[in-house]
């Protein structure tokens, strides 16, 4: 891959900003928050957030926000990932692997669809809110 | 246990966003017969008596894991280098600030691969905090250095599907470069 300089991925940056507000863009971004403590990180949520990344980036997706928190105290199903989906209950996924993150792509962020295998902990609708 | 060294690295800097540093070094040096990393900050730093317990590896400081004991970070570092015949040290002041150095023999048969630095440093890079992080990696007579602040000057908000992957773009550009010969 080609060197770039700081100008240069500032002018990307505002290119692909242009071609975003020329889109409507009325929803609100999804949101992916990535459990990257040590457990996490020892049991792969590095290979995961590179997963997310590719397959965010293969649908064309650039809307997306992925943060990272810390411990969150799940060791035992780590990785452990968060997906707040606008209009969707905010799920807590288990296990996440680079295919279960492809999955979660394709089939809850796009497909708006919970990936029911792989689910942690999905609070009542109700308290939500 | 970690699988790379860039794992090891992670936690290291994550230690230093923990002690709630506003400027943390991450420096790595590399040729053929010397790996040499130094992790600084400014951070909250330790009293003798935590520095003395921080290596040891069933102590961690009690709130972060609720389900844990035993830190992961330092100790596997500290076991790391005495297993390959490598050295590692730690010095740290209250109030002050704590550096982390090591210095490893990239040939050593026991030692962990190394791992990628482009996706730790994404990751570290977009971590979330206020501070700022440099990366200075250099390969030889090669390097390159970037900071959190003039990445952020530049991409805005750098945990949007876009930023995030033109930065991996931007810090793999630098990575390839190093390596081309
Ligand atoms: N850069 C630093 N500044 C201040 N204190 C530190 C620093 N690095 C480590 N410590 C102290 O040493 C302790 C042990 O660190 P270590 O990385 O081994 O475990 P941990 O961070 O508590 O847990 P883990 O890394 O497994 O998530 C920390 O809890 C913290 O109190
Ligand atoms: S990262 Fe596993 S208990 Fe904290
Ligand atoms: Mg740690």
């Amino acid at each position: 891959m080609a060197k770039m300089t700081l100008d240069e991925l500032r002018k990307l940056r505002e290119e692909k900003k242009k071609q975003m507000t020329q889109r409507d863009s009325n929803d609100k971004s999804a949101q992916i928050i990535i459990g990257m403590g040590t457990c996490g990180i020892a049991a792969g949520a590095k290979d995961a957030f590179d997963a997310f990344l590719d397959e965010l980036e293969s649908h064309n997706i650039t809307d997306t926000k992925i943060s990272q928190t810390g411990c969150m105290g799940l060791c035992f199903s780590e990785p452990t990932v968060e997906v707040d989906v606008p209009g969707m209950p905010r799920v807590i996924y288990g296990n996440v692997d680079d295919k279960v993150a492809r999955r979660i792509v394709k089939e809850h962020i796009i497909g708006k669809s919970l990936v029911s295998d792989h689910i942690f902990d999905k609070p009542a609708v109700d308290i939500i809110k | 246990m970690h699988a790379t060294l860039c794992d090891m690295i992670t936690d290291l800097v994550q230690n230093s966003i923990e002690a709630r540093a506003t400027e943390i070094t991450l420096e790595i040096k590399e040729n053929d017969s010397n790996l040499n990393v130094v992790i600084a900050d400014n951070g909250k730093g330790m009293d003798a008596e935590t520095l003395q317990k921080a290596r040891d590896p069933f102590f961690t400081d009690g709130i972060k894991h609720r389900h844990r004991k035993v830190g992961l970070g330092l100790p596997f570092l500290f076991q790391t280098a005495e297993m390959t015949e490598g050295t590692a040290s730690i010095e740290s002041e209250e109030g002050v600030g704590t550096t982390v150095t090591f210095q490893f023999d990239p040939n050593h048969l026991d030692l962990p691969e190394f791992g990628n630095l482009t996706t730790a440093a994404v990751t570290l890079m977009t971590y979330g905090y206020e501070g700022n992080l440099i990366l200075k990696h250099q390969i030889g007579e090669k390097e390159y250095s970037i900071s959190r602040e003039e990445l952020s000057d530049a991409l805005g908000d750098l945990n949007d599907t876009e930023s995030l992957l033109l930065l991996r773009q931007f810090i793999q550009g630098n990575e390839d470069e190093l390596r081309e010969v």
